[in-house]
Formats: C-alpha cells, sequence, structure tokens
C-alpha cells in the first residue's frame, strides 16, 4: 500500500478533515488496490465502486466516518444490494432493506465499496464454504484467511478498505482476523443490532468491528454501537465514548490466564506470542493472576449443539416460497426439498440436520436442554472468573492460517474454535489482535475477553498490548 | 455401541428439515454426524442439577403504532410467482394446520 | 354413551398492528399490501412484541378466571407450509401468559363451568387459498396479510359433553372478547377460529378415541360438526369399526366430517424457547390493576339482572349480549327506575327498530335519557303507550327530546276527565247496540267502546281513564 495513503481509519479521518485528501481521492486509491488485489484475494462477492465514488463524493468530512471505505459482510442486508450469505440458495437476492448496522454507518458517513465473502449462513471457519469461490489469506495466498468473516478480514488487509464489520457466532471475527494480521471486536452480546443480519445462531451472533487498529475498532463502535427498538435483544446502555475511554496504561489491571487452557495444544509460535504479552501486561502495570474456567472445554460441545438447533430452525425461511431459489417438485414436500437441496452446501445441510435432530422429541432433553444448562454453567464460571480478573488473556485459534484445501474433516475444524466460542455462549465481548508473526510470516492473533458490558474497558486493555505488541498507531 | 443415528433418524430428520439426501451423500453424511453427535454427547456427564437458568426478560414492548412496511412489490420482489396480488404455490390442501 | 369434548379456540386481538411488527391488522385490503420485513420472514428480520396485545391478553385471561403469570416465554415451533414464511411460528409452548380459568355456560342439562387449561399468545399464519375455492387447478393463492396479527389461544378441558354445550362455550367467550374490547369475535371475517377434539366412549370411565375437526366457520358449524361426529363414533362403536385418531375435516353443505388426505406422520414441532425474544414479565401493579378495573362481567350481569332486577332471563340476556346495551340499560333505569318496564321496551319497540334500520344501538340518537324521559312521559299518562311507540322512532332517528318528538308529533294525551267524559257519552249514544251488549255481560265489548273513543280523540286519550269512564256511565 502507498506509504502516503493513511493506514488506519484515524489517520484517514485526520487527513481528511485538515483536507489533505479527499473521500474521493482514498477511494481512487483504494479501487485501484481493488482491482489489482482483488482478482486473487477474492475477498469481495460483490463490487459497487461507481456508487461508492458518488457516495464519496457527497461524503461530509465532518461526519465520524468522513467517507471512509468500510466493507460489509454479504449476510448483512444493505438495501439495493445483493445479500447472498454466500450461498446459491440467495445468489440473486437483493435486499429491500438496510440492517440499523448498516444505515448507522451510512448516516455516519461510511462509504461502502462491495459486501464481503463469507462461509456459506457463516458456517465455517476458512470461507472455504461459501458456494461461490474461496477467499484467499492476503499474508498467504495459498492459505484460508479464516471464517466466516474472511472477506471482511482480508479487505482490510489487503488495504481494500479502512474497516469492515462482520458476524461473530462461535469466533467468526475473531478467528479470520487473527488469521489475517488484523483487529476483529465481537461486542457484548445485545449491544450492536442484528436487526438486518441475517441469523444463524440467534443467541449467539454478534455484529463486529474488523479494522487495522483497535482505536478504528472503538472509532466504529461509537456508530454501532446504539439500542435499538427493532431488535428486542438490544439492550439499553448508558452513552459511552469508546475512543475517547482508551487508556494508555495496564496499571492496577488483573490480566487472568484460564487454567484449564494451558494443557491445549498450540503451535510454538503462538505460545511465545502469549509469553510476550504476558511479559507486556507485567510491564504496563497489569498483575497477571491464575483463573479457573473448569467447563470451558465443554464449551464447543454445547455450541455445536445450540448453534445447530437454532440455525435449523432460521434456515427454515429459505423455501423459495417469497424469495431466493426456487427449484419446483411434483407437490410443496418435493418443491421444498428440492429448492433446499439445490440451494445448501455440504456444511449448511450437516448444520441444519443436526440441528433439527437434537431439538427432535426423544432428543430433545438429553441434548439441547442439556447444552443450555451447560451453557448457563459455562456463562456462570466465566462471570466469576471475571470478578477476579479484569480481563482474560487467550490465544485466539490453536494455529496460524492453514492451507486451503487442508482441514477437511468438519470436527476437526469444530475443534479450533475452543477459544473463540466460550465469550459467544456467554454474551461477554471479546477482541483479537494482532501479535506479531510466526513463521513464514503469518500473522498471530491474541484474544481479550471481558465482563459484559465492559466493552470500553477491554478496548482500553486491548489497545496496551496491541500498541506494546507493535500494533498500528 | 448403539449408533445415535441410523439411516432411517437420517431420513426422518431430514424430512423435517425439507432436504433431500442423495444417496451418495448418505454414508459420508451419516458418519460426519455420528462422529459430531458423539462427540457432544460428552455433555451428558456434566452436573447440571444446581443450574437455574438465567434468561433476561425484555425491558420495553413494542407500542401498538404503525411501522415502516414495505409495498407488495418491494417486499415479494424475489417471489417466483404471483397473480393479482397473491403469492402462487403449488396445491398443499389436506397439508398442515389450515 | 359418553362424549368427551374439547375445544382449542383461536381469537384475534384487536390491536391496530401485528404481534411482531408494525404492520396493520385491517381487514379486507389488498393482498400482501400489509407485510414487512418481519412478517414477510426476509432474511435479517426480527420480532418484537406489541404491547397492546400483551394487555388485551392479560385483561381476558383475567376475566377468563385464569392465573397469570407474571413471567412467561416464547417459543418456536416449526413445520413447513407455505403461509408460515419463517418456517416457523412464535408461539408460547412451555411457559404460556396463562393458565386455568373457566367460563360459565347455561344448556338444557344446566349451568356449568368450563374449565380452562392454558391460553398463550402467538402470531397467525397467512391465508392460503386453495384451487378448490377458485378455479385456479393445482395452485394456492398466499395472503400474508393475516400473517404475524395477535392471537390468543385458549384450550379448553375436555369437559365438554354436547355440541349445545360446545355453542354456548363459545357464545359465551365471543360475548366476553367483546365485552372486553379484546376482539371483534367475528368468526366470519376470522378473529375467532375454533378447532373441536370430539371422543365417543361406552364406558364413561375411560376416554375414547380422540378425533380433531377443523374448517369449523361458524358456532353453528361447531355443534353440526359435533353431533355428526357423536353419531359417526358411536356407528362405530357398534359396528366394531375402529375410530382413528385423526384430523377431520368439516363439509359445511353435507354436515359430515370426512378424514382429511392423510397428513405425513405427525409432525414434530421441535419446540425450543424463541431466542429473539427475551421472557416477558408483567408488571405485577399493572396486573392488580388489570384485576381491580375488571367491569363486571356479562354473565355476572345477566344473574344479577334476573336475581335483582327480576327480569326474566330472555329479557336479562338480551341486554346483556353487548356491553354498550347494557350500560344504556343501566343508565336509563336510574333515570326511570322500573327495570323491567325498560327491559321490556328495549327488547321488542327499540330492538324492532334497530333491526329495521340495520343500526347497533350507539350508532343511533337515541340515548338513555331520552328514552327515560319517553317512558316517564307515559307513567305520568302524557302519552299513550302507543303513541309512545310513534314517538320512538323520531328518538331513534333524530336527536329530539321527548316532549319535541310528542309536540311534533301531536301526540299530547288527553287525561282531561271532561274532555274523555265528552267523549265516552258521544260513543255511548252512537254505538247503542255494543252498549247493550255490554249491559247484558259481554265484557270484551268495551274494548270495541274504548277503541271508538280512542278515535274520537285522535288516538290522544288516556286509554285506562277512557276504559273506567265508558265503564262508570254505562253502569
Amino acid at each position: 500500500m502507498s506509504s502516503e495513503l493513511p493506514r488506519t481509519l484515524e489517520q484517514y479521518r485526520h487527513a481528511v478533515r485538515a483536507h489533505e485528501l479527499s473521500a474521493e481521492e482514498y477511494l481512487d486509491e483504494t479501487r485501484q488496490l481493488i482491482e489489482r488485489g482483488d482478482p486473487q484475494v477474492k475477498a469481495f462477492l460483490h463490487l459497487r465502486l461507481d456508487a461508492a465514488r458518488s457516495d464519496a463524493q457527497a461524503a461530509d468530512p465532518s461526519s465520524p466516518l468522513a467517507g471512509a471505505p468500510i466493507a460489509v459482510k454479504d449476510n448483512i442486508m444493505m438495501a439495493g444490494e445483493r445479500c447472498t450469505c454466500g450461498s446459491r440458495i440467495l445468489e440473486h437476492y437483493v435486499a429491500p432493506y438496510s440492517a440499523t448496522v448498516v444505515r448507522s454507518l451510512l448516516a455516519a458517513g461510511a462509504v461502502v465499496p462491495g459486501k464481503t465473502n463469507l462461509d456459506e449462513f457463516a458456517m465455517g471457519s476458512s470461507t472455504e464454504n461459501s458456494a461461490f469461490f474461496p477467499t484467499h489469506n492476503p499474508a498467504d495466498l495459498t492459505r484460508v484467511p479464516g471464517g466466516s468473516s474472511g472477506g471482511s478480514t482480508s479487505a482490510v488487509a489487503a488495504g481494500f478498505s479502512l474497516g469492515a464489520i462482520g458476524s461473530d457466532t462461535g469466533g467468526s471475527v475473531r478467528q479470520p482476523a487473527a488469521f489475517c494480521g488484523v483487529v476483529g471486536f465481537k461486542p457484548t452480546y445485545g449491544l450492536v443490532s442484528r436487526y438486518g443480519l441475517v441469523a444463524f445462531g440467534s443467541s449467539l451472533d454478534c455484529i463486529g468491528p474488523i479494522a487495522r487498529s483497535v482505536r478504528d475498532a472503538a472509532i466504529m463502535m461509537n456508530v454501532m454501537a446504539a439500542h435499538d427498538p427493532k431488535d428486542a435483544t438490544s439492550v439499553k446502555r448508558p452513552h459511552v465514548d469508546f475512543e475517547a475511554a482508551l487508556q494508555p496504561t495496564l496499571a492496577g489491571k488483573r490480566v487472568g490466564i484460564i487454567r484449564e487452557l494451558q494443557g491445549f495444544d498450540v503451535q510454538p509460535e503462538i505460545a511465545v506470542a502469549m509469553e510476550t504479552a504476558r511479559k507486556a501486561a507485567v510491564k504496563s502495570g497489569a498483575s497477571i493472576v491464575d483463573v479457573s474456567v473448569p467447563h470451558i472445554l465443554s464449551a464447543l460441545p454445547v455450541y455445536y449443539i445450540i448453534a445447530p438447533a437454532e440455525c435449523s430452525a432460521n434456515l427454515g425461511r429459505f423455501d423459495g416460497v417469497r424469495y431466493g431459489l426456487h427449484e419446483d417438485g411434483r407437490d410443496m414436500t418435493e418443491t421444498y426439498s428440492r429448492t433446499r437441496n439445490a440451494g445448501f452446501g455440504t456444511e449448511v445441510k450437516r448444520r441444519i440436520l443436526i440441528g433439527a435432530f437434537v431439538l427432535s422429541a426423544g432428543y430433545y432433553d438429553a441434548y439441547y436442554k442439556k447444552a443450555t444448562s451447560v451453557r448457563q454453567l459455562i456463562t456462570d464460571e466465566l462471570d466469576a472468573a471475571l470478578q477476579s480478573a479484569d480481563v482474560l488473556l487467550t490465544p485466539t485459534t490453536p494455529t496460524t492460517a492453514f492451507k486451503l484445501g487442508a482441514v477437511t474433516d468438519p470436527l476437526e475444524m469444530y475443534k479450533a474454535d475452543v477459544f473463540t466460542i466460550p465469550a459467544d455462549l456467554a454474551g461477554v465481548p471479546a477482541i483479537s489482535f494482532p501479535a506479531g508473526k510466526g513463521a513464514a510470516g503469518l500473522p498471530i492473533g491474541l484474544q481479550l475477553m471481558g465482563p459484559s458490558w465492559s466493552d470500553a474497558e477491554l478496548l482500553s486493555s486491548a489497545n496496551v498490548l496491541f500498541t506494546a505488541l507493535g500494533g498500528e498507531s | 455401541m448403539a449408533m445415535i443415528i441410523d439411516k432411517e433418524t437420517l431420513e426422518h430428520v431430514a424430512s423435517l428439515a425439507r432436504l433431500e439426501i442423495t444417496p451418495e451423500e448418505e454414508g459420508p453424511l451419516l458418519g460426519d454426524l455420528e462422529r459430531i453427535l458423539g462427540y457432544v454427547a460428552q455433555l451428558t456427564s456434566v452436573d447440571t442439577s444446581a443450574i437455574v437458568s438465567k434468561r433476561p426478560a425484555m425491558t420495553e414492548l413494542r407500542p401498538d403504532e404503525p411501522g415502516e412496511g414495505l409495498t407488495r412489490e418491494a417486499g415479494l420482489a424475489g417471489a417466483p410467482a404471483m397473480r393479482d396480488g397473491f403469492v402462487v404455490v403449488r396445491n398443499v390442501m389436506g397439508g398442515e394446520d389450515e | 354413551m359418553t362424549t368427551t369434548i374439547g375445544l382449542e379456540i383461536h381469537v384475534q386481538l384487536a390491536t391496530q398492528t401485528k404481534m411482531f411488527c408494525g404492520c396493520s391488522t385491517a381487514f379486507g385490503d389488498e393482498p400482501n399490501t400489509h407485510v414487512c420485513p418481519v412478517c414477510l420472514g426476509l432474511p435479517g428480520a426480527l420480532p418484537t412484541l406489541n404491547a397492546q396485545a400483551v394487555r388485551l391478553a392479560t385483561r381476558i385471561a383475567t376475566a377468563l378466571g385464569c392465573t397469570v403469570h407474571e413471567v412467561s416465554e416464547f417459543s418456536r415451533k416449526n413445520y413447513f407450509y407455505p403461509d408460515l414464511p419463517k418456517s416457523y411460528q412464535i408461539t408460547q409452548f412451555d411457559h404460556p401468559i396463562a393458565t386455568g380459568g373457566s367460563v360459565p355456560i347455561v344448556t338444557q342439562r344446566g349451568a356449568r363451568n368450563i374449565r380452562l387449561t392454558r391460553a398463550h399468545i402467538e402470531e397467525d399464519a397467512g391465508k392460503s387459498m386453495h384451487a378448490a375455492d377458485i378455479t385456479l387447478g393445482g395452485e394456492t393463492l398466499v395472503d400474508f396479510n393475516r400473517c404475524g396479527m395477535p392471537l390468543i389461544e385458549i384450550v379448553s378441558e375436555p369437559d365438554m359433553q354436547s355440541g349445545d354445550e360446545a355453542y354456548e362455550f363459545l357464545r359465551n367467550l365471543r360475548r366476553l372478547v367483546r365485552w372486553l374490547g379484546v376482539s371483534s369475535g367475528d368468526m366470519e371475517k376470522g378473529a375467532m377460529r375454533c378447532d373441536v377434539n370430539v371422543s365417543v366412549s361406552p364406558d364413561p370411565a375411560k376416554r375414547g378415541t380422540k378425533v380433531e375437526i377443523k374448517n369449523l366457520n361458524s358456532f353453528r358449524s361447531v355443534k353440526r360438526a359435533i353431533d355428526y361426529e357423536e353419531q359417526r363414533q358411536a356407528q362405530c362403536l357398534a359396528d366394531g369399526t375402529p375410530i382413528m385418531t385423526e384430523t377431520r375435516h368439516f363439509d359445511e353443505v353435507q354436515g359430515t366430517t370426512t378424514a382429511m388426505r392423510s397428513k405425513e406422520a405427525s409432525n414434530d414441532y421441535r419446540y425450543f424457547p424463541e431466542p429473539d425474544l427475551p421472557l416477558l414479565q408483567l408488571d405485577p401493579t399493572e396486573l392488580e390493576s388489570v384485576r381491580a378495573q375488571m367491569p363486571e362481567l356479562p354473565w355476572e350481569m345477566q344473574s344479577r339482572f334476573e336475581r335483582d332486577l327480576g327480569l326474566s332471563p330472555y329479557d336479562a340476556a338480551l341486554l346483556t349480549e353487548e356491553r354498550s346495551t347494557a350500560e344504556f340499560f343501566q343508565q336509563t333505569i336510574v333515570l326511570y327506575d322500573n327495570p323491567k318496564k325498560v327491559a321490556s321496551y328495549m327488547g321488542t319497540e327499540v330492538a324492532r327498530l334497530l333491526n329495521e334500520r340495520g343500526k347497533t344501538l350507539t350508532e343511533t340518537q337515541l340515548t338513555p335519557a331520552t328514552l327515560a324521559g319517553l317512558l316517564t312521559m307515559v307513567e305520568h299518562n302524557a302519552i299513550s303507550n302507543t303513541a309512545s311507540k310513534d314517538a320512538l322512532p323520531l328518538l331513534v332517528d333524530t336527536g329530539t327530546t321527548p316532549m319535541e318528538a310528542v309536540r311534533s308529533l301531536g301526540l299530547e294525551q288527553v287525561s282531561d276527565t271532561s274532555a274523555i267524559e265528552g267523549f265516552a257519552r258521544e260513543v255511548i249514544a252512537e254505538n247503542a247496540t255494543q252498549v247493550e251488549q255490554f249491559r247484558s255481560g259481554k265484557e270484551a265489548v268495551l274494548g270495541f267502546l274504548v277503541g271508538q273513543l280512542m278515535k274520537k280523540s285522535k288516538g290522544k286519550a288516556n286509554p285506562k281513564l277512557a276504559g273506567d269512564t265508558l265503564r262508570r256511565l254505562l253502569k
């Protein structure tokens, strides 16, 4: 990327307000980057660069985002644009309304260059489950960007946009952020509206910002965090200025390390990054505490019961009656089956089947009901741990980005979500930030989690470590 | 050990979800599902007898006032078949609760 | 032979907007014009609960004597059907808003309390019209205007034992929902729908096979369907034909029930708690105020009218059919304290005029004050009863006072004894034959003579006075 161009949202905004740069100029530069680089990265499913240019021309420099390009994951509705969710069943579907978060971003001066690629219906950890094509990690084009928000994190990593939004159900904002070397934030469940996010796991889904710096994520959160009367799970919270809340020190903070995760096998460079982060935390005035979340390893099986259960119901609406792919059958039952069979990929089918199974008569108590109880148990344990620590530090992923096509066993793919899933189950905020590079220059991400509604404090703590570990300023 | 999910159960569940499982898909799918369900079944050993569910309650309900709707054209732009303003589907008489 | 009947009634709540979105609930508009992302089940849409729907549901549940639960939960009921856009219905399964309660009924068998199992709130599905209704062949047309409409589902215990009891139950329930402004209860407009479960058993201790009947469009259909089904099942038992647990369709024309095309192995709805809606928590202070502000219920008022005001069962029922009628009556008797006369008058003269004009009481200009005034004038002999019937249309159609109406129609009754005596003497003089007949014992002839006096007075004479005067003069 041109060294003269702003690298962060914060720098961009400053430059635009100082009249050093206009929004269209910036967009023209990034357009070139996209046109040169996206054929290899394939971050975008659809581009709207001409329309974006007009939007940039009309952008108000004094608005919070001042015409900055912010990419939108293609499971978030933007009126007039296609919303495929990475699926054949919505291949030609055009959104008749915008998600609340998209409206907020646009009203704040964001310009959307395009909709980004994802694992089909946000189910996956590599973006290889997109029905259209996989996205390639800008750090190494032979590797996956992670998923399911792989398109959004790649777009930011490659400089195709200054920020992006994705959705996080089991780690889908944080894990690809870690693989691509950018910041990915999952807010407290209920802080950011879900209205207009195509539902996968309703009690888990969160829209979160993806950016090059923690400060940028905070700037985006100032626009995105708001109570929405259209979302009954949206919670009214007192106003917070996330950017202003960023503190330069961890003095007095307790950084918790989860005992039960210590034995978990991670790539050596990631273990080293964890140690570097611990030292940086101490240097910044924090104390390290050992905390216990006894059932944290049960989070994975809990998730792989609850998320499929909710998705099996959420994806019922894709039946070809009112929109989307429609394949005829001899009667209505066959029409439904043919349509859904043709429209859904294998991973989606797998999860719908698991979901229908765990909710079905005779299995509901042993599977779904049990999983919701264990979920409460883990939530209680995590809440308790977050009494004796202000933040919890973990790796985001056990490995760095793997090669495209390397992981074919679904269960193996699922198990890699071990660090990210607990935050989705408990609804607590969690952030992945870049913590250096491993062998072959592959990005490493580390994760901080905090108690519910501590989003501002969490961003602040993450910013300290992010900065200490060499992040964009 | 007895299988958690056999062919019949798979077909039943697929039918509930209106999914068609082709013969080629069936074997691998059964294998995957058996492993996944076997994996998640470990939860049965977790003691949850003391657990109390803590779902939050709604704080404000929606006032009974008109909201932003969609025109028929906008809402049903993607419908495969319409006639005189109705959505057309195959005759389903005798199907579900109607 | 014991018949056991249970009813499942869906009542549309009279809100402006739907249960989970701000779309209009207005009936009869162009198809698919009251739609939005939520009720169309578009990707990304989310439900938001209508506060007024909860209020109305609480009101009706309280009136029915249910235990209203402060905390209740929504659930997803999953199945595929073209008029169900999300392929799940948001309802309440494990934790409904109300349980228990009852509806009193009176039939030839006597007075009974039909118990309720539960009541819960849920959204309606869209409306499907099948090829049988229209000449389309092989197609179904779907209108989503109804989709998302707010419903309360009321489930009775299987306490009813005849079609008549079911009919009375529905009538009373309808009366109640209208009384409380909770619903129009209009079965024709789909504001109230009913499914029936019937079983017949030779042994009162053992319940028979339960058969469900759907497609019932009126209370009368419900009764007819039950009566037919009773016969059918009894016949089966006599024949030895097994009775299948199934859903049957009621044929309006034939008056019979027929097995519906076999449904797939009973649907597993896979109910689970609705993640998009937190728990519904009702404010106990508000619940208490709903209870405290509950008006007298129609059947309570009906009993009181019979018991304390001495009204006939017919009049008491008629006056408590609609709340507006009952209130009108109550306000009238404050001004003219003769409940029986008011009831009778309202039940005959007023009712007739309303019928002729195709109007309800509140749609006319008649007020408790003007009715009371009219009846008071009769009481004081200012006008005759007959004359009041002539004046009534004016009161009903215009805002005239009784006094003005009587004057403008020249209906003032003549009660002046000397004037009446004068008429009486003329009548006696002109009707010698009848006079002779009366004097020789034919009492009935007096009526004729009174009639003649009324004619002479152009109907204005006080008939009682006329009769008494004639009698006196004929002695």
